[in-house]
């Protein structure tokens, strides 16, 4: 990783390190070892006769196990190294690492092997500013053990150490005094396990049965990659990209204690390896042609968290699909409104998209009927708690004025919804997509409703209120000057009008006047909003525009995979694969790791793309893009029961040939090949 | 005296089909202490069918807490989810099931609908 840290994980237990392997958890470094969003582990120090270490190398081997190898000296060149260590780390039911320490002297060395230990048990909420902790921390040594604890009232989690080779153990870590022969080596295996209420281990305190061993997740990491369809084609970095994806996308699954054994693609390694369901959803779409499976742990999940009642903390509304849910102490005490929160406006119609397109790839007709009540409640809540204004839209405005989210659209920062000139918006908000995704829910739902719910006459109804909202759309958000739709209209019903790539979300849902689009197309592709690498979140010129700014001019890659989507939907093949080619070209740069977001600056300026710096990596709907692109590069769309392709593959890209495709007709290929650039 | 747990179980036996927990089967035990002793309370739900009873018998989920805790979460003074997550209420067996059961939870007093909010100038706490 380029900031120097390492992460290991198995879902939402996971360590971030520093290269050496050391832990010293400070505000500005969030390193530690964490579990079900408390942090276990906050100072874990190696050193060898009162030396610390230093890195030789990091073997990163799987997602879940690296190796550090590591040295109790400053290396510099012309001296020679009398004692090494390594330290083979592995994340699974606990966080479990292998000590070696080597002598590499022609006679015997005495050493003093120190390992030191703390835990602050902060909440994922506070590890920036971890002060004032309500509960009571305490340390003991019990049976061979050091065992840290934190108790506030009822809420109590507890890290449990212990190692192999016996060791003198205080309150503050673990001391080994050992003789190493000549070229000899020492090994102790150490185990660090999270535990939560009574000393139990932690999930299976809060579910009754505990965490996954190393090996069934390789077993399950092997059969993950060998399902999945297998991608040749003429271009390195699309070859390279699609297995680094795959990847990823295996880390990224995530079992929540209430599904049941299945997974489901958090949002982004590690710090949100959490049930989001905009992410969630996002990702499931992008995957459904390789991965279907992510598709129905989403959907199920989704439903089962979906909301009932009113609550203001939590933004909650009955039929409301969930943002984000959290396991540790700031949501138990309901400091954090994270059980779940419901701060997004996009999730509840985006849910219903996405149960419409997984039964068009699956047929699973049984799913849909299983699911039809919450669909149902999800359509329902577009119009009575999404439209707040009555006035046939979706808005936002928060009640959790405390930390709820200002912005509850995929662009969720403070600043990303603004007019032409700069100014913010005011409330409440209507972003333009959040009325493409309502009307696709609605086309969808008619067809969910039609075909599987026996009910056509909810059909037509959905049908006619999605007409009727394509209409208004199209009179309300289109900005006659600009020519294009509008990011929002504010509280008093005006045109918020800078020109974002929220347009091409418009695309993606069908929202668009057939005589608009080829307009929508051009401004996509036109010098403001394209950088060469992909679609800029918002426009060259604008107001607030900053290549280097989070949702107000930097590219985003999912966001380009939407796009260039909805770009064919509409026709626009040649543009599509314009989008589709930079931004597998920007992947390049990045060892087919796509990140959340790169600069918007033009291509021709930089020559590549700027990254720009997250927490996270890799995300999720990121790590979906190359997938979708693919999609889109071979125009793949189930019709009836079969997969059809349209392939439009960009010039540079040669030969894409994707096998073992899975869905409703089982397994199938699909070919896709450049013609030849005209002269 | 008033016992809202008891007024609870007893209002969910009487709704016998409850369409929220359609997708549902399976049962769901509560032992809940109070005054050294422990009520028990059995659910047994069947694609919405509810039934309630006292038994004591198997569950393939079974919570367990105090009856004043329980009492907060059926009045919608607290809330069960954070309840679970600083361990007032623990859960073993299918935690889906509990999930399933918060449906039928009562929401915090007091809430507002969203369009209350959306045109007035109001602070809400």
């Amino acid at each position: 990783m380029s900031d120097g840290l390492v992460r290991l994980l198995d879902g939402n237990t996971f360590v971030v390190s520093e290269e050496t392997g050391d832990i010293d958890a400070s505000p500005a470094i969030p390193t530690g070892f964490f579990s079900f969003d408390t942090r276990f582990l906050s100072k874990w120090i190696l050193s060898i006769n009162g030396e610390r270490v230093n890195a030789l190398t990091v073997e990163e081997v799987e997602y879940f196990e690296s190796r550090f190898f590591v040295v109790p000296t400053v290396l510099t060149p012309l001296v020679d190294i009398s004692v090494s260590a390594i330290r083979e780390r592995s994340i699974g039911e606990s966080f479990n690492e292998r000590l070696t320490v080597i002598n590499h002297e022609p006679g015997p060395v005495d050493l003093r092997i120190r390992i030191d230990i703390e835990s602050d048990f902060a909440d994922l909420f506070e590890i920036k500013d971890v002060r004032n902790k309500k509960g009571r921390h305490y340390a003991r040594i019990e049976d061979g053990c050091l065992r840290l604890g934190y108790r506030r009232e009822t809420f109590h989690r507890e890290t449990l150490v212990s190692s192999t080779e016996p060791a003198h153990i205080d309150e503050r870590g673990l001391t080994y005094d050992v003789r190493l022969e000549p070229h000899g080596e020492w090994v102790t295996d150490i185990r660090v396990r999270p535990l939560g209420v009574n000393g139990r281990d932690l999930r299976e305190n809060l579910q009754g049965s505990p965490g996954r061993a190393r090996r069934q997740i390789r077993q399950d990491l092997d059969r993950w990659l060998a399902e999945a369809p297998r991608l040749t084609c003429d271009s390195p970095t699309l070859a390279m990209t699609y297995r680094r994806s795959l990847a990823d996308l295996a880390a990224l699954r995530f079992m929540p204690l209430t599904g049941g054994g299945h997974a489901l693609p958090a949002a982004g390694l590690p710090w949100f390896m959490a049930i989001f369901g905009r992410d969630s959803i996002f990702t499931s779409l992008q995957a459904l042609p390789f991965a279907p499976d992510l598709a129905v742990t989403t959907l199920r999940l989704l439903a089962l968290l979906q909301g009932v009642v009113l609550d203001n903390f939590r933004e909650e509304e009955p039929g409301k699909m969930p943002h984000e849910l959290r396991y540790g102490e700031t949501i138990g005490f309901e400091e954090q409104p994270h059980s779940p929160y419901f701060g997004s406006a996009d999730s509840t119609p985006l849910y219903v998209i996405l149960l419409d397109e997984y039964e068009r790839w699956t047929g699973d007709a049984a799913t849909v009927r299983m699911l039809e009540r919450s669909a149902r409640a999800a359509l329902h809540w577009i119009d009575e708690y999404g439209d707040i204004m009555g006035d046939g839209y979706v808005w936002y405005r928060r009640r959790n004025e405390k930390n709820g989210l200002e912005n509850q659209c995929w662009k969720d920062s403070w600043d990303s919804i603004s007019f032409r000139d700069g100014r913010l918006a005011g409330l409440p908000r209507a972003t333009c997509e959040l009325q493409g995704y309502a009307y696709d829910a609605k086309i969808r739902g008619a067809r969910l409703a039609r075909e599987f719910w026996n009910d056509p006459a909810y059909a037509d109804r959905l049908e006619r209120e999605a007409a009727e909202l394509k209409q208004r759309f199209n009179r309300d958000f289109w900005v006659e000057d600009g020519e294009y739709y509008a990011l929002a209209l504010d509280g008093d019903g005006r045109q918020v009008d800078a020109l974002s790539s929220n347009i091409g979300h418009l695309l993606w849902s069908g929202i668009v006047e057939e005589s608009r689009a080829a307009k929508i197309a051009e401004h996509l592709l036109g010098d403001r909003l394209f950088s060469g690498w992909g679609v800029r979140t918002l426009a060259e010129g604008q107001g607030r525009y900053n290549p280097i700014g989070y949702h107000v001019g930097t590219v985003w890659p999912f966001d380009n995979a939407f796009i260039a989507w909805g770009l064919r939907r509409y026709g626009f093949t040649h543009e599509a694969g314009r989008i589709a080619e930079g931004i597998i070209d920007a992947a390049e740069f990045f060892d087919g790791r796509l990140p959340e977001a790169f600069g918007g600056y033009d291509r021709t300026l930089t020559r590549y793309p700027v990254l720009y710096p997250t927490a996270c990596s890799p995300q999720a709907w990121s790590t979906g893009t190359p997938l979708l692109l693919l999609r889109t590069m071979l125009g793949m769309e189930p019709r009836g029961d079969h997969l059809v392709t349209r392939p439009a593959v960009p010039t540079g890209m040669g030969r894409i040939e994707l096998l073992n495709i899975p869905g409703r007709w089982g397994r199938a290929g699909a070919l896709g090949r450049a013609r030849p650039e005209r002269r | 005296m008033s016992n809202p747990t008891a007024n609870f179980f007893d209002a969910l036996d009487r709704r016998g089909h409850e369409p929220l927990l359609e997708e549902a089967v399976g049962s769901i035990r509560f032992d809940l202490e109070h005054d050294h002793e422990v009520d028990h309370w059995l659910v047994v739900i069947r694609r919405g069918d509810v039934h309630v009873s006292r038994e004591e018998s198997e569950a393939d989920c079974v919570f367990t807490g105090s009856r004043a805790v329980f009492d907060r979460i059926v009045t919608g003074r607290s809330h069960v989810y954070a309840a679970w997550v600083r361990n007032e209420l623990r859960a073993e067996g299918d935690v889906r099931l509990g999930r399933f059961l918060q449906r039928v939870m009562p929401g915090p007093p007091g809430a507002h609908h969203p369009r209350e909010f959306a045109r007035r100038e109001i602070r809400p706490a």
